[in-house]
């Protein structure tokens, strides 16, 4: 177990370390200059070399990015070009509100995909499991925006049930308003992840009930409750775990355009909205954050794994 | 409910099998089931009106093939039969005088595990891999006793893995499936069947799937488990060496019917069914003198098409061609001392083979050889740890020399992880072996690159353990066969007619040469690779395990066209298989392979008839023969074959070994092969092995 444990942090640090190396270079290989852009289209040549030292442009490449780690470690993330603020507090008004929404969002898919995915794979041809069947294929078939706007017009414009604009309210000091706020746009982003997380989890939990071991213990006369439960869901939840940390990475990296819609404080908007600006401190930032999200979560998935699976964890 | 004593189950005696009467009422009585399938092309028969009994402390052997409905019968009268297109399942399943199938499935689930137990095929699968070993044990038990504590239950499981040999069952009870070898696994399986004393227990082929000195340990095992239990058993199998070795009684099945049943000893000794009678003529054997096989011609039935006639008809050396036959279907009748289904039952035993069968005679092995391997050795890191660092080597192969000459094969036998798939497959550089040298031809081929080596690779074919996967799918078999022609340059209109040649030498028909691989059966997609390999004009084939993967009736056929094969082209063949049976019948030299090494190498006629390494001996003595009045009861080697990667000094059969256990000399020196007694053994007391 331990062995496997070093040997998957080792593993995640190198990655984290090429990754932060790929962002920090991003800059470079985007078009446009930051120092020639903020300065201005009628700076100067001494102006806008100004403008390149003050943003520490004008050091060499390896001093820049070692100067851009020791920030990104201790939380400063440089300023952005446009706005007073430092980017790690920009960041910092926007995550809380990206990641309640994935939450949010990720429970409410399980929610969904849990029983349907268990229903198909348990009473494939009862008239419940072709309904869900409907649900999944006209879920992925479904854009998430236009689900969005679907929402949007019926729950919101047409009969005001609920607001057409989500807002960010903190879950725990205000837990119905924040649901009142968040629900639509964390539906809009359920739907498509729990078709996909649903259709795993039938396919693995189907080939689980075929497997010899299944029938091993039908014949020990154990209810079937807890032959799917104790032993059928346990293998299937493998594969599952993979995709929901996928889908849960996706959404912490801000859902850029059901945030637009419904006019989100989260990180996909920000992302968005800087991107358009090349404010490139804040740009670099929020794909960190993306990144290391994204890191951590596979980091999280293998040891789940390796707690699952002891054929993992006792290799 | 505690079983009497806490040790191991031992022999009681040393009978060689208690003749006991079995009266009363049945333990388990199947009566008129029918189990139907709804597939695309229809419905499917696969259980067609099937009734027998079994009492208390008797053991039926259920004998059949693939699809024959042995273990759909037991599955289906148990409610496990996970098939989302079962379309009918009727008749009665009683178990204690209750039928099962009338049950709701709530009261009959109280009745699994507890009245009735089963033992599965493959125990690896059979077990959850993600639950403690114990805990699946414990689950039997707490199953149909709620108030039983779990530490109640714990200790009651230590107990059963005792019973069943299972060492360490403290440690044992916290591990997982896969740090269980095969044989444990079955142990534990066995404890689960056991664990509530069940009345009937069904063991379906309990050790298909296991080496054979592991068969006979868990054979040795039930046999016990169903004295210690007085269980009726019911014994699946395709194996007639187990079903002589096992069982009171024996029932035949084929395409889903009882052909014949009767107590074993008259199974074996007058089948009264053709097709029982061509089993028999159509195993290979050990008892009896090597001549050709009598196969039984065609291929298992397909159950989509079914006959109004006898469904053996078409393969029946007796009723093929008679109208009743063909046109009306026998009924199981009582007929000496058992039943059958036949309408020409008196003469089904002109189909055994005769005694004094004329003996092939062994090819002189004084030809010149196609290939010599010498000091060959193949070693795999293992590789664990943070940095994936070499922690130890597995010596697969270590310091092997063989010889095979023109036209002669050699059989290379031996157990799971023996090494020798992994010799086999370094012999055309499949594998690159680390050490050793190969000559094809008496040309270098481990030093040959490029354009060499591939005209080397077409001397060497080699066909694989199971057709299903060695043929390209998507090609059709005339092209799969084809393909070696192709990689050596031969022109489109040549290969074609070479193939169609080969077709017709393996028993295809040319016609079909178009078709896709998925529209043949096992057998026949096994003709299509021995094609392929015969295609570019080998000197030597190599065969791994080329009939493990096919039916018994199949399996002589394939065996009886190997040999014609290499009569009619001179071919040389290097045939590899655990089954000791199927490679006495086709090799004329064999060596036994241990642990990476060859231990025993020599004629095959006198190395069967007199072993003089202990491990061949045991080998020997662990195969059931298929003949009820030379039943054993004893346990030839114990313990699991070994571990390649442990490091082993002196002789690396000592830890299993029955004469050298103790003695120093086979704890010091490594023995090599000498010659004794006309063969070469690598024993330091080979003398003392009579």
């Amino acid at each position: 177990m331990s062995a496997y444990l070093l040997r998957r942090v080792g593993q995640f640090l190198v990655v984290l370390v090429l990754a932060s190396i790929a962002v920090w270079a991003m800059v470079y290989a985007l078009p446009g200059d930051a120092a020639t852009v903020l300065a201005g289209p009628d700076a100067s040549g001494p102006q806008i070399a100004a403008t390149r030292a003050r943003l520490g442009l004008d050091k060499p490449v390896v001093v820049q990015y070692l100067l851009w780690v020791k920030g990104a470690v201790t939380g400063h993330l440089g300023q952005s070009f446009y706005s007073a603020d430092s980017v790690s507090h920009t960041l910092a008004e926007r995550i809380p509100a990206t990641v309640q929404l994935a939450v949010l969002g990720m429970l409410l898919a399980l929610l969904i995909a849990i029983p349907i995915g268990t229903l198909i794979a348990l009473r494939p041809r009862s008239l419940l499991a072709r309904l869900s069947h409907g649900y999944l294929t006209a879920g992925l078939a479904i854009p998430s925006f236009w689900l969005a706007l679907l929402l949007i017009i019926t729950l919101a414009v047409r009969t005001h049930a609920l607001p057409a604009t989500g807002d960010y309210v903190n879950f725990w000091q205000h837990p119905v308003a924040a649901l009142r706020w968040s629900i639509l746009p964390a539906i809009a982003v359920a739907v498509h992840g729990s078709c996909i997380i649903a259709r795993f989890l039938a396919t693995s939990l189907s080939e689980v009930m075929q497997r010899d071991f299944i029938r091993t213990v039908r014949a020990k006369g154990v209810r079937e409750s807890r032959v799917v439960i104790r032993h059928a869901m346990r293998n299937a939840a493998l594969p599952t775990v993979t995709v929901v940390g996928i889908q849960l990475g996706s959404l912490l990296g801000g859902t850029v355009v059901i945030e637009a819609l419904f006019n989100y404080p989260g990180l996909g908007r920000l992302l968005y909205t800087s991107i358009g600006q090349r404010d490139y401190a804040v740009v670099q930032g929020g794909v960190l954050f993306v990144v290391v999200v994204f890191l951590v979560l596979n980091l999280l998935v293998d040891l789940l794994y390796a707690y699952l699976d002891p054929r993992i964890r006792l290799a | 409910m505690r079983v009497a004593g806490s040790g191991r189950l031992r022999p009681a005696t040393a009978e060689p099998h208690p003749v006991e009467e079995h009266p009363g009422e049945p333990a388990l009585r199947i009566d008129d089931l029918v189990v139907e399938f709804a597939t695309p092309a229809g419905t499917v028969r696969a259980v067609d009106h099937v009734t027998y009994q079994v009492a208390r402390g008797e053991t039926l052997a259920v004998v059949g093939e693939t699809g024959s409905g042995k273990s759909v019968t037991v599955l289906a009268a148990l409610g496990l039969l996970s098939a989302g297109n079962v379309h009918r399942v009727s008749g009665r399943a009683e178990v204690g005088g209750q039928d099962l199938l009338a049950l709701p499935a709530r009261e009959r689930r109280t009745r699994l595990g507890a009245d009735v137990a089963m033992i599965f095929q493959d125990p690896m699968s059979a077990l959850d891999p993600v639950q403690r070993v114990g805990d699946q044990i414990a689950e039997a038990l707490r199953a149909h006793d709620r108030a039983l504590t779990a530490r109640t239950a714990r200790a009651r499981v230590l107990e059963l893995l005792t019973q069943v040999g299972v060492p360490q069952p403290e440690i044992r009870y916290d591990q997982y499936p896969h740090q269980f070898s095969g044989g444990m696994c079955q142990r534990v399986v066995i404890a689960m069947a056991i664990a509530n004393r069940p009345t009937v227990l069904i063991a379906d082929e309990p050790t298909t799937a296991l080496d054979v000195s592991v068969q006979a340990q868990i054979l040795e095992l039930l046999r016990l488990a169903a004295r210690e239990t007085g269980a009726a058993t019911v014994l699946i199998t395709h194996d007639l060496g187990v079903v002589a070795e096992m069982a009171d009684r024996a029932a035949v099945m084929y395409a889903g019917r009882i052909v014949e049943t009767a107590p074993v000893a008259r199974i074996f000794g007058r089948p009264q069914h053709p097709y029982t009678a061509s089993l028999l003529a159509s195993l290979p054997r050990l008892d009896q003198p090597r001549g050709r096989l009598r196969a039984i011609p065609g291929q298992p039935p397909d159950l989509r098409e079914r006959s109004a006639g006898c469904a053996f008809a078409p393969r029946c050396p007796i009723g093929g061609d008679l109208p009743e036959c063909r046109t009306e279907r026998p009924l199981l009748v009582p007929r000496d001392d058992g039943a059958v289904a036949c309408h020409h039952a008196g003469q089904a035993v002109t189909l055994l083979p005769q005694p004094g069968a004329r003996p092939s005679a062994a090819r002189p092995d004084d030809a010149p050889a196609v290939v010599e391997v010498a000091g060959l050795a193949k070693v795999f890191p293992i590789r664990r740890g943070l940095l994936a660092r070499t922690v130890a080597t597995a010596r697969a192969v270590d310091g092997v020399d063989l010889r095979i000459g023109q036209g002669s094969t050699l059989g290379l036998v031996g157990e799971s992880g023996c090494g020798k798939s992994t010799l086999a497959r370094s012999l055309i550089r499949l594998l690159e072996p680390t050490a050793g040298s190969i000559r094809i031809d008496g040309a270098d081929l481990l030093r040959a690159n490029g354009r060499q080596l591939r005209r080397l690779r077409q001397r060497v074919q080699m066909v694989y353990q199971d057709p299903y996967s060695s043929l390209n799918p998507r090609l059709s078999v005339g092209d799969n066969a084809a393909e070696p022609l192709r990689l050596a340059g031969v022109p489109r209109t040549e290969r074609r007619r070479t193939v169609l040649e080969l077709f017709e030498k393996v028993g295809l028909r040319p016609e079909h040469a178009d078709r896709l691989p998925a529209e043949f059966s096992g057998g026949q997609r096994q003709r299509v690779a021995i094609a392929r390999a015969l295609a570019p004009g080998p000197a030597l084939v190599i065969f791994d395990e080329p009939v493990s993967a096919l039916d018994v009736s199949v399996q002589a056929q394939v065996l009886n066209l190997l040999r014609d094969l290499q009569d009619e082209t001179g071919v040389a063949y290097l045939f590899v298989s655990h089954d000791l049976s199927v490679v006495r019948q086709m090799a004329d030299t064999v060596a036994v392979m241990y642990l990476g090494a060859i231990v025993e190498t020599g004629a095959a006629g006198q190395l069967y008839r007199r072993p003089r390494h202990p491990y061949t001996r045991a080998l020997l003595d662990s195969i059931p023969v298929p003949d009820p009045s030379v039943r054993r009861s004893r346990v030839p080697l114990t313990g699991d074959p070994p571990d390649p990667t442990a490091a082993t000094t002196g002789c690396r059969f000592r830890s299993r070994c029955p004469l050298g256990r103790d003695r120093a000399a086979c704890a010091d020196r490594t023995p090599e092969l000498r010659q004794v007694d006309g063969r070469w053994t690598a024993c330091h007391f080979a003398e003392e092995v009579a």
